[in-house]
């Protein structure tokens, strides 16, 4: 639908356009909120969200996208309960390196050489790789359980595109961070695609 | 020179062209003369490029469900209100 048409609509106070926007946001402000204040309150917090969205979409004026207005209110919201549970859970996430990552310290010599050559890839076409379905499901379930704060970084960096700037200020991470972040991400989606260049399963 | 480790982990950042110049060049050498960090950067570019085309498969939402939420949510709001016509300051983001 496009943007403008569904904002006349929501505007208009149209149930069904609402109802539209859930479907197509919800998940992605369920990221956000898993990410700042994690899973326990993440539901809640999403709740919250579209009552105030509800709330305030009558006066929604198209100074920023629908989506950046609807990620700013997830956010605020989120932060605002962390604030008052008073405690930092995404963080922990930046800790240390995973056992077994591309990142490793196993994977390098003592002079920080790959211990073994880097997996080569049959199909290195991005194209035909699109076209394998298995992989695309591979690569869904492994977004799905990477942990919040990666998750969400790493969707709004590479799949909604948003500036580090932006993303540093809905997640409430340094930037710095959000590059570990995203990062990370990346590395472990790549080994994904290595099983699956070698085993063509996950 | 910078060793693979590094590259590897400053691989996303050059790939966003996040790095300074110094350190780009420093990569550039590496790459020239690393066949294995070469391989590496060029898959991670895939990895980004393929995730840039991702269908998102959430677990289904419940749409219905969170909007019959939502309407409960206002009408205890607006009985509430008018139970006690207590002036709403509650500040909206």
């Amino acid at each position: 639908m496009d943007e403008n048409v569904l904002i006349t609509l929501l505007i208009a106070g149209d149930d069904k356009a609402f109802r539209y926007l859930i479907s197509q946001y919800q998940a992605l402000m369920l990221s956000i909120a898993r990410a700042i204040v994690g899973d326990v309150f993440a539901d809640e917090i999403v709740q919250e969200s579209w009552v105030s969205v509800y709330k305030n979409i009558a006066g929604f004026e198209k100074r920023a996208s629908l989506k950046t207005w609807l990620l700013t209110i997830v956010s605020n919201q989120a932060k605002a309960r962390l604030r008052k549970e008073s405690r930092m859970v995404s963080l922990d996430q930046l800790d240390g390196e995973i056992p077994g990552s591309y990142l490793d310290n196993t994977n390098f010599k003592g002079n920080g050489h790959w211990q073994h050559p880097v997996t080569s890839w049959s199909i290195e076409s991005p194209e035909a790789l699109l076209e394998e379905k298995q992989l695309q499901i591979c690569i869904n379930k492994t977004l799905n359980q990477l942990p919040p704060a990666q998750k969400a970084a790493f969707i709004l960096r590479d799949i909604e595109q948003q500036s580090f700037e932006d993303i540093c200020s809905i997640l409430n991470v340094s930037a710095s961070n959000v590059r570990v972040l995203v990062h990370r991400a990346r590395l472990t989606l790549m080994q994904v695609i290595d099983r699956y260049q070698e085993t063509g399963s996950c | 020179m910078l060793s693979c480790k590094q590259v590897a982990s400053l691989a996303s950042q050059y790939l966003d062209k996040d790095t300074s110049t110094p350190l780009n060049w420093q990569i550039r050498l590496h790459l020239l003369m690393c066949a294995n960090c070469r391989r590496f950067v060029r898959h991670l570019k895939i990895t980004r490029t393929l995730a840039k085309n991702i269908e998102l498969t959430d677990n289904a939402i419940d749409t219905e469900t969170i909007w019959k939420h939502l309407q409960e949510k206002i009408q205890q709001e607006k009985s509430k209100n008018e139970n006690n016509h207590s002036p709403e300051n509650k500040s909206q983001e």
